[in-house]
């Protein structure tokens, strides 16, 4: 009976998702700034449409937009040329792109305005003392720390290419999450850094761009992607991207970028006065964002871990029984648990699109292990005596399972659960990054605007959450073991 | 007695004392030939001991009487039919089994190990407690213990209980595996009188496996004395005494030195 209370207990969110329109951005300042102009504008003109910030890469994006998860982003022609579409000019015009993306029910605005293209930067000094001026003058400099954003390192146009076609092989750099790059250069730890043209850094670090001398990176002229449907379903929203085309120049995106990123300024204030509107009343104050980022943490955390319960008890109870099977469920759910986070929410996309379905999922898979095998565990370790004996009183095996081993197992099983929320609890702040929202947000945020107190505003109501989580167990664990488990043998 | 008197009814139509027959069964586990060849019979209402040393294959004799485990070769027979492994549960119903330490469950209450089988065959609460308590008075156990979990009994007081799960169903047969081998001296000789009386009270078929020869001798009419998995003697005390068929069976009667010379 309480472990039907408890079940019960832990199913408690039903994650509705809206239908409106959805306008996803990047995990990067601008990427959220053009994101917030589209918004604003489609409102201007009457359509209401969901800004899903901040969701991670390139990668994420792209297929979100392709399973419709998101109707519109903003992207960058050399994006699409580089990463995105296979066996294309480089150098292609928009028009081209128009006509190779129609076939896949995608369209493309016009160019906004500006380019944002890769660049390598170093501090203004620095490369004054070596002499740097170009990009082929590092290869005299083989002892140069390089630190290039994890995109940078993997994609075809970013540092592959580059490497070759400059004969920088001597030179090996390492992986920096971009968001963390300029403060890794301010400080030393590395002498160059990928950048993109239009970074309010720039400026803000004294930093020098080295000149793309052998014309290796292509151009990215910043656009919209939308969904071709929305001609037809939705042509306010369309309008309304296309407005934008060719009214954003490079140093007011740059300005912009500044006044977010150096600032702090809000996205949306930002957006409301380049349009000339009156910028949105901010009702919600940190209490209210507080309310409902923990309202989204815990509904992921706790309906991830329920139904993670329900799948992965019985699923323990089958391994002890069988085997050989139960091998081959151990070895999966651990299998699964090797995977990194980040990867996972990613697999999820195509799956479940984005917001709080793929989250629910990955915590889901995640949380298997340590139940299945604390089940696993728990029922083998019963003592021979004990399982010969409920044998011997000629019970059916899923009677002895109910009256006998599971009560004796439960410590172990209510550990497995236990250390399966913790873990929830930490990795859904990932979730953010696919737009599940959760205390992950104003992490993702802050490390964005380099903005210590947004990181704390995640940071710290998520781990009182984790210690909470912990406490509450120990109190259902007191309250679920029976009695006699609980006194200490008589000698 | 009085506890007769609350036989299941249902219970009663096919309800005697058993007898248990092992044909030529062979068990291996792995290379260790825990029973080799061996054939025995147990009369109905019959009450024998299983003595030996440690390995000598006495336990396994029961767990396999019970279908708790199944011979390589041969064949195990109660009530006069082969043992399947569909029966097998019905089978349990209808002996009980007391294992050293009790086995019981200590999530349980003394009254809850003892409800384990009724709860199963829909009993109501009124009728185990009643049950419950005329096997307090039979095996003498203070009543107001029912309420408490194992690890707050005795030993004594364990194995009194473990009785009398054994004994709930008033079942036919009862297979006792070293029932006082985790005792201390005084509680065991106690207990000793107590089985030995109900023995003869409850006249069911008993088998007791026991490393002891006093105490095989002390229950006892009929002894079987095994060694590796194989039976060298079986017989009374006297037979084991004055007769035995080789030296094994000499030095084991020799080296129980407290048995007292005139024996049982």
């Amino acid at each position: 009976m309480k472990h039907v209370l408890l079940a019960v207990f832990f199913l408690l969110p039903a994650l509705a998702g809206a239908t409106s329109l959805r306008i996803g951005s990047k995990q990067f300042t601008e990427s959220v700034v053009l994101g917030e102009l589209a918004r604003r504008e489609a409102l201007q003109a009457g359509v209401t449409v969901e800004h899903k910030r901040e969701l991670g890469g390139t990668a994420i994006l792209w297929s979100a937009l392709q399973h419709g998860d998101i109707d519109a982003y903003p992207e960058y022609t050399g994006t699409l040329t580089q990463e995105l579409l296979k066996g294309i000019d480089p150098q292609a015009d928009i028009a081209t792109l128009r006509l190779r993306l129609a076939p896949m029910g995608i369209g493309i605005t016009d160019s906004l305005g500006f380019d944002d293209n890769y660049a390598i930067g170093m501090r203004a000094q620095r490369a004054g003392e070596l002499g740097i001026r170009r990009i082929s003058d590092l290869s005299a400099h083989p002892q140069l720390r390089l630190g290039f954003s994890n995109e940078f390192m993997d994609r075809g146009d970013g540092w592959p290419g580059l490497r070759q076609r400059y004969g920088l092989a001597a030179l090996q750099p390492r992986g920096l999450d971009h968001t963390l790059s300029y403060r890794a250069l301010a400080s030393g730890a590395v002498d160059a850094i990928d950048l993109y043209s239009t970074d309010a850094e720039i400026a803000y670090y004294h930093l020098s761009v080295l000149e793309d001398d052998r014309r290796y990176f292509p151009r990215y002229q910043a656009v919209f992607l939308y969904r071709l449907a929305l001609e037809r379903d939705a042509p306010g929203f369309v309008g309304a991207l296309k407005q934008l085309a060719g009214r954003i120049d490079e140093p007011a995106m740059r300005r912009m970028n500044a006044e977010a990123k150096l600032e702090g300024q809000r996205e949306s204030d930002i957006a409301a006065r380049f349009l000339g509107l009156s910028p949105e009343s901010h009702d919600d104050g940190f209490w209210t964002r507080l309310w409902h980022r923990t309202r989204e943490h815990v509904g992921l955390a706790a309906a991830s871990l329920a139904l993670a319960v329900l799948v992965a008890v019985p699923l323990g109870i089958v391994a002890a029984r069988w085997r050989r099977l139960g091998q081959l469920v151990v070895g999966l759910t651990g299998v699964l648990q090797t995977v990194p986070s980040l990867a996972m929410f990613v697999f999820m996309i195509p799956l479940f699109g984005i917001g709080a379905w793929p989250a629910l999922a990955a915590l889901f898979l995640y949380s298997l292990l340590p139940i299945v095998r604390n089940t696993h565990a728990g029922l083998l370790g019963i003592p021979l005596e004990w399982r010969e004996s409920a044998a011997a009183l000629g019970l059916p095996w899923l009677t002895r399972l109910r009256w006998i081993e599971l009560p004796l197992a439960t410590r172990s099983i209510l550990a497995g659960i236990k250390t399966a929320s913790v873990i929830n609890v930490g990795t859904a702040t990932l979730a953010a990054l696919i737009g599940a929202g959760g205390y992950g947000q104003p992490i993702l945020t802050g490390i964005r605007l380099n903005d210590i107190g947004l990181i704390l505003e995640g940071a710290v109501p998520a781990a009182l959450l984790a210690i909470m989580v912990q406490l509450l167990f120990e109190g259902i664990e007191r309250w679920l073991t029976p009695r006699g488990l609980r006194i200490v043998a008589r000698e | 007695m009085s506890f007769l008197a609350s036989r299941n009814p249902s219970q009663d139509a096919g309800a005697h004392a058993a007898d248990f027959a092992l044909k030529g069964v062979t068990r291996r586990y792995g290379t260790v030939t825990a029973l080799d060849d061996v054939s025995l019979s147990f009369a109905a209402g019959s009450t024998t001991a299983l003595i030996g040393g440690s390995g000598a294959g006495k336990s396994t004799v029961l767990r396999l009487l019970l279908g708790l485990d199944w011979p390589d070769q041969g064949e195990v027979r109660a009530w006069g039919q082969p043992l399947q492994r569909q029966h097998v549960l019905s089978l349990r119903q209808r002996v009980g089994y007391v294992i050293q330490e009790g086995g019981l469950f200590p999530h349980l209450t003394v009254l809850g190990n003892l409800a384990l089988q009724p709860r199963y065959l829909r009993w109501n609460a009124q009728r185990i407690g009643e049950r419950a308590r005329e096997l307090a008075e039979l095996t003498r156990l203070p009543a107001d213990t029912l309420q408490r979990y194992p690890l707050e009994l005795s030993g004594g007081q364990r194995q009194r209980v473990a009785l009398m799960r054994g004994l709930m169903l008033d079942p036919d047969a009862l297979l006792l595996d070293e029932p006082l081998g985790a005792l201390d001296p005084i509680v065991r000789h106690e207990l000793q009188d107590e089985l030995k009386q109900l023995f003869a009270q409850l006249r069911k078929t008993v088998i007791v496996v026991t490393h002891d020869l006093a105490e095989a001798v002390w229950f006892a009419e009929r002894l079987v004395l095994m060694r590796d998995g194989r039976v060298v003697q079986q017989g009374s005390y006297d037979d084991l005494r004055h007769r035995p068929v080789d030296g094994f069976v000499e030095t084991f009667v020799r080296s129980q030195r407290r048995l007292p010379d005139d024996g049982a």
